[in-house]
Formats: C-alpha cells, structure tokens, sequence
C-alpha cells in the first residue's frame, strides 16, 4: 500500500472516441461509488454502465466502470477504470472531481511504479518501468509545452514575475528589517493579489466560461450558396453527413456536430448560403444561419474561388468584421491557392485559407488556424478562458488562486509578514507547477539583487 | 597520548564540539594555536540576529555555551523584528568580546573530561584510510579513534589590506599551512572563499551627539532557556549614515579597489557587500546607514558595521571622516578582508563526518559557512555525532521541519556553496514552527537523551507544557464577554489579530490561568499561528515520508540510463543520503525522483 489515491487519465490526451481513466489507491472505489449515487454493489471485474456525478450534483457524463479488488488489479490496489467520452472537457470534469474528492494526480509512471513495487510486474522489468517514467516525463513536458505556448506562458510568467518581486520585498522585509530598506506596501500588495486573483480567475474560466467550456467551441460555416459550405462542413467531420449538390441553396437547416482538434472539441455548424430569396423556407433557413453565426465563437466564411469577391460576398463578410472569423476560400483544386480571391480577402492574408473541400488541400492548415485562433490571440474567441489548461495546470492554478485570496484576507487582518509570505509562497508554488520550475526556491538571489543589504 | 576523540580548532564550532563531547561523557583533547584567542569574534562584537538568534536558542536547548555565554558578555539585548508575528522574533546582543572569551574558556578550563593544550594541527593521522589521529607542527602524533576540525577561516589564510597582502588566519595570528594542503592530498576537494571585517575606530574620537542613539531593550530577554534573569546595565550603540561626500571619495577611488581590480580570487558574500559595492550598484540611493558598535563594555573600539571596505587605507581614513560624527575619528584598526580554504560540504554526511575519510568530522567556516553561531550550531552537532559514532549509536540529524540547525546542515549537503553561507528566516521553509520561543520544546530531548543536559531540566519543561495544554482547554470551553461582541468562546477571540491572552485573562469565569510569562507567550503563539502550521505541518510530513527513504552510500547512479543527464551527474556529486535530499538537488526532477524510487526499491529487495 502507498497510502494515497492517485488518478490518471491513461489515454492519450486528445484523441477523440473514448477515453479510460483510472483510479488505484484505498479510496478509489469509494470515490467512484460517491459520483455514481445509483450504482451499488458492483461486481468486481464486470462493466456497468451508469451516469456519474460531479459537484452539485452535476451530470457529468455517461460511462462505462469497472472496479477491481486489490491485489487482483494492475497496481495490486483497489482500483477503478471509467470509461468516457473523449472530449477534454468530460475528461478535465471527470478528473477534477475525483480530485476534489481526495485523490491526487498521478505522478509520470506513477501507475506502473505501484504495479511493480506491489509485486505485480517482474523485478527485471525495473528498467522498462524506469525508462517508461522518463518518456511518459517527456511526453508530459511536450504536451506542456504545446499548452504554454502563447496566452498561458505569457500570463503565469508574469504572474510569477509579479509575485516573486512582492515576496522578496516581503521576505526583505523580515530578514534585513534592520537596515534601511524600502518594504512592502500592503495595500499594493492587496491590489496585486486581487489582480492576479482576478487573472488566474479568468484563465480557469469563470463559471459562465466553464460551461461553455463544457459545452465545446461553436464554429458555424456561412457564405455565398454553392461556395461548397456543406463540401468543407463534410470533409471536417469526416463524413458524408450534410447533401452537397450543384444546386444553389441545397442546404436549408441548421447542421450540428461534434469535431476534435488538438484536444479540443468543436461544435461546427453548417448553414444555408446567403442570397435573397423569395423562396420563405430559405429565407428561414438564412435566418437561422445568420442567428447561428451571430452565437458562434468562431465564423468559417466561406467563398468560392472560381466566383470571387462578389458585391454581395463582401457585403456579407462586413456583417461578421467585428467577430472571429476566418476565411476559407474553396474550390483551390480550380483555381490553385484560391488567385486572387484568397490575396484580395478583406479578412486579410492571415485570416484567409485556401483549401479544396473536394481534394482536402489545405485542411490542415484550417485546422491549425482554427485551434490557434480560438486559444490564442488577442481575439481568440476564448479570451483567455479556453486555453487548453490541461487539468494538472488547471488545478494548480486553482491552488494559486486560492492562496492569493487567502492572501487579499489576511492582508485585511492586518497580517504580519511571515503568514503573507507563506500565501505568497505557496500561490508561486502553484504557478511554478504550470510553468514547470518554483520561483519561491532563489528568493534571496532576488532579495540581494534588489536590495542594498548588508554591514 | 591517545584520546577517544581530539577536537582542533578554538572558535565558535570547536568550543562547542569539544564540550560536547566530554560532557557526553569522552575524555577529550582540544587543542588550538592560542588559549588566549578561544572564542574569539573577529568581525562584528555581536551574538544572535534575524535567523541567527533562532541558532543560539536551539544550541541552547541542545545544552550548548553559547547562550550563556552571551548571557553573561552581553552589553545590549533586543528582540528584533518585534513588530512582526513572533515566529520571526530574534534575539540579539552585543558582545563584550573579552568577556565573551573568559567566560567561554573558563567553562572549558571547568570541564573535567576537557584536556586544553596549544598546537597547531599539521597533519591528521591516518590508518587504513581512516583519522586516527592528529599530528602537531612539532612533529608529535596523538592518536585518537576521531577526530572534529574546525579551523575557521585559518587554512591557507590571506589577509588583504587595501593594496597589501599578508599570510595571516586572521588579524595578528598566523595562517595554518599543512593541514589543508594535507587535506587535499588526501583526496579532499577544497576551494577558496573571502570574508573581510570593516575598520575600528577609537571610541574617544567619536562625536557621539551627532548619531542616532540606539538603546536595548527595556526588558532584555536572555539567550540561554537556563538564564533565569538578566542583571545587566545596558550600553547604546549608534547610528549614522554616509552622504554625498563619502560617495564622492570612493567613486573617485573605486580604481584601487583590489574587488574592482580583480586583485581577489575568492567569492565574498552578496550579503556583505563594501560600501564601493553599495555605492556603484545602489547610485541612486543617497546614503547608506552605519551601526556604531562598541567591541566591549570598557572597550575603546567602535566597530562601524556597513562600512566593509577593501579601499587603500588613506581612503578609509578619508571616507570615515566625510560621515557626520565621525569627522576626527581615528582608525585603530583598518578593513581588512581575509581570503581562506574552505572544503565543499557536498564531502561530508549529514552527521559532519568527511566521506572521504572516515572518523574525520568538519565543523564551522571550513564546510562554507560564515558566523559564529552557524559555526557554532554545526559544532555541537559534529561532537555529538562524534560521541555516538564511537558508541556505535544512530546518527544525529535533524529535519529541516525540526529545527534551524536542520535547515543549515541540510542545506550544506544538498548546495551548491559559492559564497560563505549565511542563515535567514527565508531558508527555513517551516519558520512558523521553527521559533525562538519553542527551541526547547523542540531539542530539550536531544539534549537530555545524550547527557548533555540533567534530567530536570526536561522535566520542568513538560510540566510547562502540561500547564499550557491545560490552559488551552480553558480557553476552548470557557466562554467570556467582551464589549461590542457578546459572548464567545475564549479561544475564539484569542484568534482575533490584537487581541492577547493578557485582555482575556481577567474576563475568564473560572479565574487567571497561572501561567509564567514564557508559557503564556508560547500559548498565544501556538493558537495564534495555529491553523497555518497545521497547514505546513501537512507538507512537513510528506517531507519526513521522503527523508526516511534511505539511499545507500555509493548507490550506482550512472547505470541507471533513465535518470537525466544533469540528474545524474549532480547526484554523482551529492550522493545524498535519502530521497528527501535527492530531491530537493538542483537539476533533479520529479520524474528522476519516480526513477529512483523504483531502483531504491530494487535495492531494498535484494537485500
Ligand atoms: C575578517 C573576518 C571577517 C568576518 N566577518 C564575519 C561577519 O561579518 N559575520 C559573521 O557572521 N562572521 C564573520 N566572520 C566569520 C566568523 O568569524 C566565523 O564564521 C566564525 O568565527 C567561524 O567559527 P569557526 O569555529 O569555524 O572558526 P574560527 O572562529 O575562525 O576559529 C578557528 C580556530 O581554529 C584554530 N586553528 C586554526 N587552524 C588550526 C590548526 N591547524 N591547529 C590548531 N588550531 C587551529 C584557530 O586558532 C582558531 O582558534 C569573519 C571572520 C573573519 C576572520
Ligand atoms: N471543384 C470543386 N468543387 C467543389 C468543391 N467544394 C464543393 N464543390 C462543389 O460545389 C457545389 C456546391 O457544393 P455544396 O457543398 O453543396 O455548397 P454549399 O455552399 O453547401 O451550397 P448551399 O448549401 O446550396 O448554399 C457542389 O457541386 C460541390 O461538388 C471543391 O473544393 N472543388
Ligand atoms: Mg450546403
């Protein structure tokens, strides 16, 4: 026994379908049963099906769970495999209240080191279980690094700057407070915590963004009829799932899908090609589209290559100017890289693809720029509450918020320097969990590099 | 001539080895170059300060000299950071440097397991790769089975003064040569490290009325949990500040300065910058605060703390006198700045015992360290350690959850040391717990379990603790009623910031709680402080969970191809002696901890 409860996502993070997440320790069984208010009894070994719970209670998702008794499971422990939807956000509120519930996340290896020590694997396989945490280590590194691109790197990083500058002014202040030094400025500090407080509170997404977050990223399709809408909406999914015909104004609802990228779920949409009508079914159609572009966190405006900027294309483009919007010049099998219509896109060049939804040339830079331009930028429909956080960051940074807020209390109390310090410390710990390095660790280095100290 | 145990080396560190090991209970020879020079302070005349002070009270609860030393040489007591939480309360004292010393050698000199002689230690004796002994300048060998160096900052000692170069240990005394080049031919690593030591200034010469005065405080506090009361009468000292002028002369200067010059090779302190330092860096700052300190009672010697300097000494004498009141002070002594052999402690085990050559313990400057109570602190741990090696008993090793001393120590075996290593609060990550008030509940045990303290003193010391705890129930059922906010529980209003235990005593229904002035202080700490340790004591214990995992000496850290790179090289190193302090190495991740953890468990297995 190692004491405590450790789950993992064990899955590759991102890969759409299905994803299994495990639970081995003391509670694992008891934490499972808590969010499955309905199951009781399992039988070892066997798979139920039941909805599971989380805070509140909330419907997290409907999964597929199997529970072993210890030694007979993988890690020797009590365990518990749940089996989920794949999409990062089922996952990330899977985890987060198995956490919440007491159990910690897994360490690299983690769940292979207790198979071994428990005696379940071979002592010769030491080796493989080693260079298995040192690769699972890079992976996890890579994986954050993909995260801490942009945004979250640019606002932890300053976060800690911020931080680790009020600390040594603290610090300062309790080690050197015999010499004549500048000292920290509580209600400047207040100010600082509550800003930062603020900006964590914001990166984790508020409840509103949390939900959205839930329920995924909204992409609609819209443009000229025949711009090949339901042809680029088809071959995102994969599928044949929209009619594409030569016919103008073929599709005439709303289309509703799920899609992955990067992690991400997408909720993409197609709609029926702008134009005006007399006919009053299309008109309808249209309005719905135009009420689905208007909710979307992100616009694929789509325009045909062979065709041009029309008149009425641009006026059209001009509705979605102030929204996210990306523009997808299609049919580049007809004129290669779209001609002048990808170069003259008011959306300009950045935010302008050329693809062919028939050869499927061009898609995967689509992709890229829709997972770009919706967790990065300065207009990322996410603005900051997106990011893909994946769950290890979200709870630190949880934990980094907590304490500035314990941080903004005691200063209300009129605290001294040590308990500050030890709020401030422990909001850098956090943050440095994000950003993979403690900048609590060298504070004196800051103090001496800061302060004229010294007999 | 042969002793158990010999002790070499008369500072800070050697006194308190050597006493403790003949108060264990082991016949001991101390030998140093001059009895006259036992516990002397060549830098400034004061004991204790911020982190410092938390040292000499643990030292103190571990049955250690030092805090009745200063009880009795002190001149001036403060309590300083009072007007923070008083788990960052240190006491500090100026010293009367000649009385410091008496006192320190007459509790030798009374010691009757203490045998004092004069030498100087060339070479250690050795057998089959281990101490066996020492051999003096004179060519005579004594054995012993161990042996605690603590030669300060003597070993290969240069002095700088201004533009000059002098072999010297420190001011007037001679360096020692042989033994540190000994050393290093025995396979010891050593480097170079550089202190310095600001000018004097003759007392009579000095216009006191232009300072600030500086008194102690009115109820001064002792050092030693055995002092019951401080009879003293209490000196000032003074402050004064450098300006315009003084900034002037060294900017105009700064080109003799032997730091700027590149004349220096060892690392000085960052902690300890010269005033040159002070200005070029800090030029925006338009004068630097200076501490008049008297080196005695009757002493006609200032010393000018913050006023470090490695100037030519007719600038020294120009820059004092450009500072207001010290416009016709004389110098009696100049700056001087002393550079030193000092031998990595990533050599040495937790208990101060060298790796390289067993039955041989380090204590003090030599491992890196400056201070007298650092040097102190690691002092009594070597000949403790000492003592229970010989008796075959486990080791002595405090956590850094435990004490300052922990901290210390931990940090010599797991650091990189590139300048003298000095203690602050900011280093002891359980500082809450780790307090001036408590030390004795912490170490009295220690000290009583290894004889260095009568069993009295423990005892006393849980009655207290008994007091306290029935105390504390008091004050979580007994309700008072207090003006504005009603009734409540006790304990309740005790958690309000500005609220005492003294405002709440005389409203309690059952009457005042009888507790002595230190009880009651450690009372209302402890609730006030209350949920935050319990909070850090949460971290502690997965701490002491990885402090127990024992790493064996020489495990093979280069067959191991899943540890990093920069992994494996810095704990080929360290060689630390448990997970704990693997991980807490520079350049050793998480997921190298997870590695090793699987091949400790292997190891384990085997076995
Ligand atoms: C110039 C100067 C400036 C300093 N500045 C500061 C400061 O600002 N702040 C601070 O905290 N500390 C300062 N220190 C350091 C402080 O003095 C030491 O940290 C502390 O005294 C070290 O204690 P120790 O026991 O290790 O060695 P020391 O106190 O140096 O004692 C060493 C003893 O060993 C004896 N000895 C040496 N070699 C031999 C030998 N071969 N055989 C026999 N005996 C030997 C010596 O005679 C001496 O008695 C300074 C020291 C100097 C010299
Ligand atoms: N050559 C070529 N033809 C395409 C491409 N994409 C779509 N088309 C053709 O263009 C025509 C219209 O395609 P749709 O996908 O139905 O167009 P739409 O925009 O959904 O049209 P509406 O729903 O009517 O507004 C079909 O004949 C498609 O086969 C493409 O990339 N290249
Ligand atoms: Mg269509």
């Amino acid at each position: 026994m190692h004491g405590d409860t450790i789950v993992a996502l064990s899955t590759p993070p991102g890969s759409s379908g299905i994803a299994v997440i495990r639970i081995s320790g003391p509670e694992a069984i008891g934490i499972l049963e808590a969010m499955a208010p309905g199951a009781r009894e399992w039988e070892p070994r066997t798979l139920h099906n039941c909805p599971l719970y989380g805070h509140g209670p909330q419907l997290l998702d409907d999964v597929v769970t199997a529970v072993f008794h210890g030694p007979h499971s993988y890690t020797g422990e009590d365990s518990a495999e749940i089996s989920c939807h794949g999409s990062m956000q089922v996952v990330s509120a899977i985890i987060e209240e198995i956490v919440r519930r007491g159990a910690r996340l897994a360490g690299p290896g983690e769940f292979t080191r207790r198979a071994f020590l428990s005696g379940k694997l071979d002592l010769v396989q030491a080796e493989a279980v080693a260079d298995l945490i040192a690769s699972e280590t890079k992976l996890q590194t890579e994986v954050a690094l993909l995260h801490l691109k942009g945004l979250l790197s640019g606002k932890i990083g300053m976060i800690e700057k911020g931080l680790r500058s009020k600390l040594a002014l603290v610090e300062a202040s309790i080690d050197f407070s015999e010499e004549d030094i500048e000292t920290y400025d509580p209600g400047e500090l207040e100010t600082v915590a509550s800003t930062y407080t603020a900006l964590i509170a914001h990166l984790l997404q508020s409840e509103v963004a949390g939900s959205k977050l839930r329920r995924g990223i909204r992409i609609t399709i819209t443009g000229p009829r025949n711009a090949g809408k339901s042809s680029l909406y088809n071959a995102l999914l994969g599928e044949e799932r929209a009619i594409v015909s030569p016919v103008p104004g073929t599709t005439r609802d709303v289309l509703r899908e799920r899609i992955h990228i990067g992690g991400l779920t997408y909720h993409l949409e197609d709609t029926a090609g702008l134009a005006e009508t007399g006919c009053e079914i299309e008109s309808e159609g249209i309005r719905k589209g135009r009420e689905a572009a208007g909710a979307a966190d992100l616009v694929l405006f789509v325009v045909d290559a062979v065709e041009g900027w029309q008149e009425e294309a641009l006026e059209e483009l001009e509705v979605h100017a102030g929204s996210n919007r990306i523009v997808v010049v299609n049919k580049a099998d007809l004129v290669p890289g779209g001609g002048d219509t990808t170069s003259l896109s008011p959306a300009g060049e950045e935010r302008t693809v050329a693809v062919s939804a028939m050869t499927g040339e061009g898609l995967a830079l689509l992709r890229d720029k829709i997972f770009d331009f919706t967790t990065n930028g300065e207009l990322s429909v996410v603005q900051g509450e997106l990011i893909a956080l994946n769950i290890r960051q979200g709870i630190a940074l949880r934990r980094a918020m907590e304490a500035l807020e314990r941080l903004v209390a005691e200063l209300g109390k009129n605290s001294p320097a040590e308990i500050l310090s030890l709020e401030l410390r422990e909001a850098l710990d956090a943050c440095g969990e994000v950003t993979g390095k403690s900048a609590a660790e060298n504070i004196l280095d800051e103090i001496f590099s800061k302060f004229c100290i010294g007999k | 001539m042969e002793y158990p145990i010999i002790v070499v080396g008369g500072g800070h560190a050697g006194c308190e080895a050597a006493l403790a090991c003949a108060r264990m209970g082991v016949k001991t020879l101390f030998v140093t170059i001059r009895k006259g020079d036992i516990a002397r302070m060549p830098c400034n005349p004061a004991i204790g300060g911020l982190a410092k002070g938390q040292l000499v009270r643990e030292i103190d609860a571990l049955g250690g000299e030092m805090g009745l030393c200063i009880d009795y040489a002190g001149i001036q007591f403060r309590m300083l950071n009072r007007g923070k939480g008083p788990a960052v309360w240190s006491p500090r004292a100026q010293a009367d440097k000649t009385a410091y010393h008496e006192r320190m050698l007459s509790s030798i000199e009374a010691e009757k397991n203490l045998d004092l002689i004069e030498a100087e230690i060339t070479a250690i004796a050795m057998e089959e790769g281990k101490a066996r002994g020492v051999r003096t300048a004179d060519g005579e060998e004594i054995k012993a089975e161990k042996v605690i160096i603590a030669l300060g900052t003597f070993p290969n000692g240069l002095m700088h003064i201004g533009e000059k170069q002098i072999p010297g240990g420190r001011e007037g005394e001679p360096p020692s040569r042989g033994l540190s080049d000994m050393l290093a031919g025995a396979g010891l690593k050593r480097e170079r490290l550089k202190t310095g030591t600001p000018p004097r200034l003759l007392k009579e010469s000095i216009d006191f009325s232009r300072c600030q005065v500086q008194p102690g405080d009115e109820d001064p506090a002792p050092f030693s949990f055995r002092t019951k009361k401080l009879d003293v009468e209490q000196i000032p000292c003074h402050l004064t500040w450098t300006g315009e002028a003084t900034h002037a002369i060294i900017n105009a200067n700064i080109h003799r300065a032997p730091l700027f010059s590149g004349q220096i090779q060892g690392t000085g302190p960052r902690y300890c910058p010269s005033i040159e330092d002070k200005v070029v860096r800090f030029s925006e700052k338009p004068r630097h605060q200076l501490f008049l300190e008297p080196e005695g009672r009757d002493s006609e010697e200032i010393y000018v703390n913050g006023l470090s300097t490695s100037l030519p000494e007719e600038v020294q004498l120009e820059m004092v006198r450009s500072i207001p009141g010290l416009e016709n002070a004389e110098i009696v002594r100049y700056e001087y700045a002393i550079e030193y052999d000092f031998f990595p402690p990533y050599q040495i085990h937790s208990t101060l015992e060298s790796r390289n050559i067993p039955g041989l313990y380090l204590a003090g400057q030599i491992n890196g360290t400056s201070g007298y109570e650092e040097a102190a602190a690691q002092g009594i741990v070597a000949g403790i350690n000492a003592v229970l090696e010989l008796r075959g008993k486990d080791p002595f090793v405090l956590g850094r959850s435990e004490a300052y001393i922990g901290v210390l120590i931990d940090d010599l075996v797991t650091k990189e040391i590139w300048e003298p290593y000095r203690m602050f609060t900011s280093r002891a990550e359980y500082r809450l717990s780790l307090r001036q008030d408590n030390a004795d509940e912490r170490l009295l045990g220690y000290a009583v379990r290894f004889g260095l303290l009568p069993r009295e003193q423990w005892e006393g010391m849980i009655s207290a603790r008994k007091a306290v705890r029935r105390a504390r129930r008091r004050l979580e059922t007994e309700s008072v009623t207090l003006e504005g906010s009603g009734k409540m529980r006790a304990a309740r209003l005790l958690q309000r910031p500005g609220v005492s235990l003294e405002d709440i005593e005389p409203l309690l229904p059952n009457g005042p709680l009888g507790l002595g002035k230190k009880e009651g202080e450690s009372l209302e700490i402890d609730h006030k402080y209350r949920g935050y340790i319990r909070r850090q004591d949460r971290t502690a214990e997965k701490l002491r969970r990885m402090e127990r995992r024992k790493i064996p000496d020489g495990f093979a850290y280069k067959d191991i191809g899943a540890l990093s790179t920069e992994a494996r090289e810095v704990l080929e190193k360290f060689r630390p002696e448990t997970l704990g302090k693997a991980a807490r190495l520079a350049g050793v991740r998480n997921s190298d901890v997870s590695v090793l953890m699987v091949f400790l468990e292997r190891a384990g297995d085997e076995r």
